[in-house]
């Protein structure tokens, strides 16, 4: 195993040098650089743009700046934002990434849920109504053309109904004598959902441990005690009613991910069931006088989870780089608006900062999502 | 009970104590603030240092969410479409000098400034006109000087005066930290000597060569004044720094709190990616002064027991613009969006009252808004022109009569108002004919209400007498049918036409410039031209416009400034090459000396002449085709705000939503 994690962490930085390597060489394609915007002003002299320039470490050959990009890239050293001239790349990404994580860690765990929960009984009653109507509408609904659907999801919900905001993650008349930052909710909100996330696991496999009548006698109190103490924290906090602000703005965005995005779980989730369903286990299971939903959940479910379990693991990485429509419509400005205008305008540092962030996380991902294999499939075991 | 049990009670037990301390812990930072309101503040500033400002004091008592119906505070909310990049004043006029933060930081206290509506060049903190240049020895040197008188009793909202101080420290910051960018267009450090306090109200500026007006009275003398009570010790430290460019980061990474504005409003907050917020400033000099245009051009603004002036000519008779200064609401709210569509929504719903955009609305969305409750659509002019620019190193671009033949055949009319069905404006001169004082009525406007067959007639006219011939001359019948292309076209040196290459920005980036460009393609083909549209991305023709090899003709647009030195900018040939503003080389001696006598002109009446003529000569001359500008389309809650004028060049968002004057209802 320990040569393994090592080969594997040098596929990882491999792979990340030409990650940073294709990115920057992308951007350097694309045809003059940030202080284009120089010389479409008549009132500045070409002197100024050169300035710039200069300041900017832009007036280096290519080589160059690629040398000094890789370093560091490698080193952290991300620099200084073009655009948000001088504030740090990472102080850049620190800012946008918590309003990203809360967002579409969230809609992705939900939508993992639903079609975990869907594709499960899609399989369990194959051929039924349920399968085709699910089907159809979960295709229909994946396939949907997503600036639209979200357009029309804010004008049924948010301006027709008037249940939702128009967009945007807070409403600036509660907020413009709030006390803290957003960013500091957003942060508190990811610690809140981190700390009942390890309560709730730690209550699993105590209560597992317990086995039996035991294991709901203690799980059913640990989770009413936990979802009571987070709204009861937060209300005590005296910032609370800004969190509540934060998740107001999020149902719709979530929910609209959700109903689109849903259906490619449910899918995989079917088809890994079904394949499971025809094994042996399965028929002894039956053939024990089982209740069906214990052979459906604990026997067939769980084996089918492999492939759904990589397939989120691979979403939560990439929830981390969010979705330039969904921002973009929502007036949600997380990381994927910032990768968006960074590209646009060329600010290579963040464009490159932002890259290795995503980069870091995408391949970190797939190396938890292999040893989730050996996990959870004891066949698996890596050499 | 067995041990296993009794161990298994105990593991679960403690998973729940373990979890609840860390759930307890990840929120014990937030009790504590709430328990201990005064350490909020100090928690805020440390640990988001750039991320909250500090709530001015005046601030703490303001209401948070009522509305002026209910007696709370009377908010404007604006909706713009990008985030700031920052609050410090210093840095958006460098690097980060965007529109948007233009919106929220503008306000800052200057000599002189334009009026509303009409542009008057009028005097602001100055309380009058500055003295005539004059030419003075100073130390052995000779300068070019001028004298300004600055209005007493105007204050920065920390309770000190404005005063000459305040302008001689922030014109020597930009000088001595080589500030760039926006900075450099109003500080010319190859004119700006230096400037000095006579006394506080008594300002003297020193040129190293005579300033024209675009140097001083439209340059350094509307340069925004900073505080130097409070930028002192900040510049003190920057300048502890060996080399300019760390002195500017040290400069622009200051993170302004409680930084004293003159203006109508201060800043408050920004909250980032959300909003930004200013709030009135109770202290505004300005407050109550009435301003009122003559239909006879003069201009009059007094403020009842302060001060009153007048200029170009005699303040009586019928008026053309009344209105008081204000601000008159409490606070105006900056929210971010990123589309226009869930904006619109935003403006029908109330969560908006006015959407701040230098492109406007589409007008698409704007017909949504027609007829609806409480919203009333305006239409204004841009300040800008798109244009058709030629290749001067290349034959035959380099061929007045070529050039005049392909203005000719231009229909803008027939574009604007049948293609485009009116989203766009045909326009002939350099100078926008809102821009009323310099705008000359009397400039050649070719081609203008010509059929196609006349179009045709008049190119070929021009193109035979210049000496270009067909093989088979191109012929149009009167009701515009080509009946015969022209084909086997050669140039006045017996070379057949090169095929001549279009850049125009793609359809995606601006449809209205990609359709004249397919339009002009067509039109030169009907003449026997080979012309070739080339519709690509916006970045790519700035780059290929760098290098003469690299193309023929390109469409692209300008914003334009009130005062027309941009022509010395676009046409002079001294800027040609490289990042020059005149890419296609465009090289005319008497045309230069025209442009140099401008930069240098410190008479207005003079400059305006000179102006003039500026646009006769490049109305024949054509090194740009000027094709159309296009309408601001603005939408805002008429229900709610009252406007003293909606008529401006450019549109209410020139003037920032104009926060100073509007009322809410």
């Amino acid at each position: 195993m320990g040569n393994y994690l090592a080969r594997r962490t040098g596929q990882i930085i491999l792979t990340l040098f030409l990650i940073v390597s294709v990115a920057f060489f992308l951007v350097q394609a694309q045809p003059g650089d940030y202080t284009a915007v120089f010389a479409q002003n008549p009132d500045l002299p070409p002197e100024v743009r050169a300035q710039v320039q200069a300041a900017f470490g832009l007036d280096k050959s290519l080589g160059e700046q690629y040398l000094v990009h890789i370093k560091n890239s490698f080193t952290g050293q991300f620099g200084v934002s073009f655009q948000h001239y001088p504030r740090t790349v990472m102080e850049v990404i620190t800012e946008r990434l918590p309003r990203t994580a809360v967002l579409f860690l969230t809609a992705t765990v939900i939508s993992f849920y639903v079609g975990f929960a869907l594709g499960k009984l899609m399989a369990w009653k194959r051929g039924g109504l349920f399968e085709y109507t699910a089907t159809v509408s979960g295709a229909v609904l994946f396939t949907m053309f997503t600036p639209w659907f979200a357009l029309m999801m804010i004008w049924i919900f948010s301006f027709q109904l008037g249940w939702f905001p128009l967009g945007k993650f807070l409403d600036p008349l509660l907020w413009r004598d709030a006390p803290v930052a957003a960013n500091k909710v957003f942060n508190d909100m990811l610690m809140t959902a981190a700390a009942f996330s390890v309560f709730v696991l730690f209550a699993i496999l105590a209560s597992r441990k317990a086995g039996g009548r035991q294991f709901r006698q203690w799980l059913v109190p640990a989770l009413v005690i936990g979802s009571v103490m987070v709204p009861v924290a937060w209300a005590m906090s005296g910032i609370g009613y800004l969190a509540l602000d934060i998740l107001k703005h999020m149902v719709l965005p979530i929910g609209t991910l959700t109903v689109i995005s849903f259906a490619g779980t449910m899918l995989l989730t079917r088809n890994s069931m079904l394949e499971v369903l025809r094994e042996d286990f399965v028929m002894a299971a039956r053939a024990k006088g089982l209740p069906e939903r214990v052979v459906r959940d604990k026997h067939a479910a769980r084996n089918a989870l492999l492939p759904v379990v990589t397939s989120l693991v691979y979403s939560l990485a990439f929830a981390i780089d969010g979705s330039v429509i969904i921002e973009g419509i929502f007036s949600w400005p997380g990381m994927g608006m910032t990768l968006l205008q960074a590209v646009r305008s060329e600010d290579l540092p963040l464009v490159m900062g932002a890259f290795v962030f995503i980069g870091i996380f995408a391949l970190v991902a797939h190396l938890i999502a292999d040893l989730l294999y050996a996990y959870l499939d004891p066949r698996i075991r890596y050499q | 009970m067995g041990v296993g049990a009794r161990t298994n009670k105990a593991i679960a037990a403690l998973t729940i104590v373990l979890a609840m301390v860390m759930m307890i812990g990840c929120t014990r930072e937030v009790i504590k603030e709430v328990e201990v309101p005064v350490e909020v503040t100090k928690e805020v500033v440390v640990e988001k240092i750039v991320e909250v400002e500090k709530e001015p004091e005046q601030m703490q008592e303001t209401p948070s969410t009522a509305s002026e119906g209910d007696g709370g505070p009377k908010v404007y909310q604006l909706g713009i479409f990008e985030d700031l990049t920052t609050a410090n004043y210093w840095s958006y006029m460098g690097p980060n000098g965007t529109i948007w933060n233009s919106y929220v930081l503008g306000g800052k206290p200057s000599l002189y400034t334009l009026s509303a509506q009409r542009f008057d060049y009028v005097p602001s903190v100055a309380a009058d006109f500055s003295t005539p240049l004059k030419e003075e020895n100073v130390d052995g040197v000779t300068l070019w000087t001028t004298e300004v008188p600055l209005k007493q009793g105007v204050k920065w909202s920390d309770g000190n005066d404005v005063t000459a101080h305040d302008f001689v420290f922030t014109a020597h910051t930009v000088l001595d930290l080589e500030l760039t960018g926006n900075w450099s267009s109003v500080v010319d450090p190859k004119f700006f000597d230096h400037a000095e306090a006579l006394d506080d109200y008594r300002l003297k500026v020193y040129f190293k060569e005579k300033p024209g007006l675009a140097r001083w009275q439209f340059g350094l003398a509307f340069m925004s004044m900073l505080s130097k009570a409070y930028w002192e010790p900040v510049v003190e430290e920057a300048k502890k720094e060996a080399n300019a460019i760390e002195q500017q980061r040290i400069l622009y990474a200051h993170v302004p709190e409680n930084e004293p504005s003159a203006g109508g409003y201060l800043f408050r907050k920004w909250e980032r990616g959300a909003f930004a917020e200013n709030t009135k400033n109770d202290d505004y000099y300005f407050t109550g002064a009435e301003v009122t245009h003559y239909a006879n051009g003069a201009y009059a603004e007094s403020k009842p027991g302060s001060y009153e002036f007048t200029a170009y000519g005699d303040p009586s008779g019928e008026t053309s613009l009344e209105y008081t200064d204000g601000p008159f609401v409490d606070s105006t709210i900056y929210s971010i969006f990123s589309n226009q569509e869930a904006s619109i929504l935003a403006l029908k719903k109330g969560d908006v009252d006015f959407m701040l955009n230098p492109l406007g609305l589409q007008r698409g969305l704007q017909q949504q808004l027609e007829g609806q409750p409480g919203l009333a659509n305006i239409e204004n002019p841009s300040s800008g022109f798109r244009y058709l620019g030629f290749n001067f190193t290349k034959p035959p671009l380099d061929n007045k009569a070529f050039r005049q033949a392909v203005a000719v055949l231009i229909d803008k009319e027939f574009l604007t108002g049948t293609v485009l069905q009116g989203v766009a404006i045909p326009m002939y001169t350099t100078v926008p004919e809102g821009n009323g004082f310099w705008y000359n009525p009397n400039v050649s406007l070719l081609g203008k209400g010509l059929s196609r067959a006349e179009r045709t007639a008049q190119a070929v006219e021009l193109m035979k007498d210049a000496g270009f011939t067909w093989e088979k001359e191109p012929k149009v019948s009167d009701n515009g049918t080509v009946e015969v292309e022209g084909e086997g076209l050669k140039m006045p040196n017996g070379e057949p036409m090169p095929t001549l290459e279009i850049l125009a920005p793609s359809a995606g980036y601006d449809p209205l410039r990609s359709t004249f460009a397919i339009w002009i393609e067509r039109w030169l083909k009907d003449m026997g031209i080979p012309a070739k549209a080339k519709l690509t991305e916006f970045n790519v023709i700035v780059e290929r416009t760098r290098d003469p090899e690299n193309f023929d003709m390109w469409i692209l647009g300008w914003g334009l400034s009130t005062f027309p030195d941009y022509l010395e900018a676009f046409f002079h040939s001294r800027h040609f090459g490289g990042d020059g503003h005149n890419r296609g080389g465009y090289s005319n001696e008497e045309f230069d000396a025209l442009a140099e006598a401008l930069l240098v002109e410190t008479d207005l009446n003079a400059a305006r002449d000179q102006v003039f003529e500026m646009q006769e000569f490049l109305a024949d001359d054509l090194p740009y085709v000027v094709l159309f500008t296009t309408p601001i389309l603005e939408t805002y809650r008429d229900d709610r705000l009252a406007f003293p004028f909606t008529e401006n060049l450019g549109g209410l968002q020139r003037t920032g939503g104009s926060t100073s004057t509007v009322a809410i209802k």
